[in-house]
């Protein structure tokens, strides 16, 4: 009986054991920790993630790991696709179970707090000094702290302007070669468009939370020459009268009925321009993309033009320059050879990257020079507003501010509440209470950038 | 079923608890085989329940980022959470969000238990399989399906109510409306199985109560207040439990509807925990905020057990 209760208490610590080194081990089910660095030729094998972008973007980098792989026998990259509203849950939970990716994309507002925490591994003795000479100097800026280069950028796109329907203004008696400029104008278009077509939702922009704390950054450094928060993260400037205007105009926008009580779509959603439903909708360049590709027939009536600028200056910022970059786990078992495939992916040959920029019709911009030059030299019709965004705003745009996302929520929650026709004044004041929270709870001066 | 101690004989009770107590204790054999029997299940919840409680409850105490050296903060995370209105507001609105949506599903299930015990067995699978389905459905599906409901331009909802000459409504992007909005899918949810609960404890209850009550002259509303609600104590007592833990902890449908918004309106304290959990740089505060949550429900289920009473039912 003895020796029966012993071996039954055997098995159950062997069970036990089991399941303690299963809970260590891999984070892919049915595959151990050893097999997933190493490929059937005793390869490095390089988990790569990248967020869910158009199919143009996905075909890019899906032809691109497969041509690096075929380039390279000791090192293969392994390509995943991750959703952007999974991404967050998503490597957190690798983080926490020591399984994150050893290369991802990133964007720009992300490289710097993430580099400041330790997340990411330094990669600029990796990448040749030629490729970090080719950058412009604001996007070096943006992957650099204290001297050190924690991802490669790979493009930047602006993330407002105004997308406008040419065929509904004539209609509505309004010159379409004559957009808005500033936000009086807008809302006097928009009146007249709501007029003439009252089936048709005059303007569209972003209407939640969420979407007005990232979309806005322009607008708010248009409104007051700030962010709502010191350089130096210490004091909250929130309840700087300047916003009141801004928070007016939206206030505005939804009081008069010009904006549709609850948006047709997300703010890079542009199907329902598409589809005819919008007159006219403030997006980012890649919704030009999705227009070229997905609704051809209605290119002949649209326009695009910069987003207005609360007092007409077109010349200061109405929207930020946003973009992506690649960088390296700082836990990465393979940090160097996952600084090389992001090398060779976007840094060596001009011919690859170049791929990309044709491939999503030229309605982005590289960030390196003898890119930016290649791209030059070919055929851009394919976006008959390559000239505007070049011209017009990518030089007036500012790069997307760094701080924790609790500051952003914080303004653009202060923005819906205006939508929501909420006291202005109230709204800011609070804004202004939560940022000055989160600066004291996340010791956010001690974590502002250097 | 419960023996009335007035039917025994003088001394009965007393004189067993005399033989119990007379009674041998367990060998400690058994007490090994007991323990031995338990003892997978009781290390898989050391594994996976008790140690990450434990483990988490250190954590909170700490700014934790998997990539820093995590540092001691002592009771700064519940502070942060305890003082932060978000947090306060949506546990609030739980509540609130539970009172919309678990009354709902009792008085509908208990008025479709009625009917199903009333009408004929044929019958009555149909109905019991309808109302079941949406228990099966998973909450994402739901949540998808709702919006399609809720669009705001051709949505079936304001198709609706267009019939009857009202303007279109942003059901969901209206903090007036949000709320109400992800309750009546949580209520369809929570209804397959609470009504079939509910179809039990009915069947459960002696007809010959129902029949001594009816030669009483009792009507319908007597004999459902003063046999059916009283009997089914036990089922409502559990029904608002399960009821209210999973109200307070819904997650699914504010995450893919609504997102929290329009202005928090609809965020509900898993929600606000998640949202920290993934923007956070330390995911302290997320820890300190859910062992908050757990006093929060723990303390509902208590009140709820100390209001209602769980008897053992007196039945026939």
């Amino acid at each position: 009986m003895r020796t029966i209760r012993r071996h039954v208490t055997g098995a159950l610590t062997a069970a036990a054991a089991a399941l303690l080194v299963a809970a260590c081990g891999s984070g892919t089910p049915g595959q151990s920790a050893d097999e997933e660095d190493a490929g059937e030729d005793g390869a490095v094998v390089l988990e790569m993630w990248q967020d869910k972008f158009s199919d143009a973007d996905n075909a890019w980098y899906k032809e691109k790991v497969e041509a690096f792989n075929a380039a390279h026998d000791d090192v293969q990259i392994r390509l995943t696709v991750v959703p952007g509203d999974a991404w967050d849950q998503k490597m957190k939970a690798a983080q926490a179970a020591g399984t994150a990716p050893d290369l991802y994309t990133l964007n720009y507002s992300e490289v710097l707090p993430r580099a400041r925490n330790g997340e990411l591994a330094p990669i600029g003795d990796v990448i040749a000094a030629d490729g970090w000479e080719d950058l412009e100097e604001r996007f070096l800026d943006a992957v650099t702290e204290d001297g050190e280069r924690y991802a490669y950028p790979m493009l930047y796109e602006p993330s407002s302007l105004l997308f406008y329907r040419a065929d509904l203004f004539e209609a509505a008696g309004l010159d379409p070669d004559a957009p808005p400029e500033s936000w009086d104008d807008l809302i006097a278009a928009a009146a007249a468009l709501k007029a003439a077509h009252p089936d048709i939702v005059p303007f569209q922009t972003a209407q939640n939370g969420v979407e007005l704390s990232w979309t806005t950054w322009g607008l708010q450094v248009n409104a007051t020459g700030h962010l709502p928060i010191s350089d130096d993260w210490s004091t909250s400037l929130a309840s700087d009268d300047g916003y009141l205007a801004l928070l007016e105009t939206y206030q505005r926008l939804a009081e008069d009925g010009l904006i549709a009580p609850q948006a047709l779509s997300p703010y890079g959603d542009a199907a329902p321009l598409g589809e005819g439903k919008l007159a006219m909708q403030a997006s980012g360049s890649w919704a030009i993309s999705q227009l070229l590709l997905d609704y051809p027939d209605m290119i002949d009536d649209l326009r695009v033009a910069p987003l207005p600028s609360l007092d007409g200056d077109l010349t200061k910022p109405t929207g930020t320059l946003g973009g992506w970059s690649l960088g390296v786990d700082a836990k990465s078992d393979h940090p160097e050879e996952a600084a090389q495939a992001i090398s060779w992916l976007l840094a060596e040959d001009v011919d690859v990257v170049l791929d990309y920029f044709k491939d999503t019709n030229f309605t982005k911009f590289s960030p390196r020079i003898s890119v930016a030059a290649a791209i030059a030299e070919e055929d851009t019709s394919v976006n008959p507003w390559l000239d505007v965004m070049t011209e017009r705003v990518v030089p007036y745009q500012v790069l997307e501010p760094t701080y924790d996302w609790a500051v952003s929520l914080a303004f653009g929650t202060a923005m819906e509440k205006a939508l929501q026709g909420q006291d202005i004044e109230e709204a800011l004041t609070t804004a202004d209470a939560e940022i000055t929270k989160a600066i004291t709870d996340l010791d956010l001066a001690a974590r502002a950038g250097s | 079923m419960t023996v009335p101690t007035a039917s025994l004989p003088p001394g009965a009770a007393v004189g067993s608890e005399r033989r119990d107590s007379r009674r041998r204790p367990p060998s400690r054999k058994d007490n090994k085989l007991a323990f031995l029997m338990l003892a997978p299940l009781v290390i898989l919840l050391g594994i996976f329940v008790i140690w990450p409680m434990v483990y988490s409850a250190y954590l909170s105490f700490f700014d934790w980022s998997f990539y820093q050296e995590s540092r001691f903060v002592g009771w700064k995370n519940f502070s942060n959470v305890l003082t932060d209105p978000q947090f306060r507001s949506s546990i609030v609105r739980s509540l609130v969000f539970a009172l919309m949506v678990v009354p709902a599903i009792l008085v509908i299930s208990f008025l479709f238990a009625s009917l199903v015990k009333a009408v004929g067995a044929r019958l009555g699978t149909a109905l019991k399989v309808a109302i079941y389905i949406p228990t099966v459905i998973s909450g994402v599906i739901t949540s998808v399906i709702f919006l399609l409901i809720y669009q705001y331009s051709g949505g079936v909802l304001n198709w609706f109510v267009g019939l009857f000459g009202m303007e279109p409504q942003a059901w969901i992007a209206d903090v007036r409306t949000a709320l109400p909005a992800i309750a009546a899918p949580a209520v369809w949810l929570g209804l397959g199985i609470s009504a079939l609960i509910m179809l039990a404890g009915l069947l459960d209850i002696p007809q010959s109560y129902y029949e001594a009550a009816e030669l009483e002259g009792a009507n319908w509303f007597q004999r459902t207040f003063y046999i059916t609600i009283p009997l089914l104590k036990n089922i409502i007592l559990y029904l608002l439990i399960a009821g209210f833990t999973a109200a307070i902890q819904q997650f699914e449908l504010p995450l893919i509807m609504t997102n929290g918004g329009p202005l928090d309106s609809t965020l509900l304290p898993n929600l606000y925990l998640f949202n920290h959990f993934r923007t956070d740089t330390f995911v302290g505060t997320s820890i300190a905020g859910a062992f908050l949550l757990f006093i929060v429900l723990g303390s509902i289920s208590a009140v709820i057990f100390r209001l209602l009473n769980s008897d053992k039912a007196v039945d026939g």
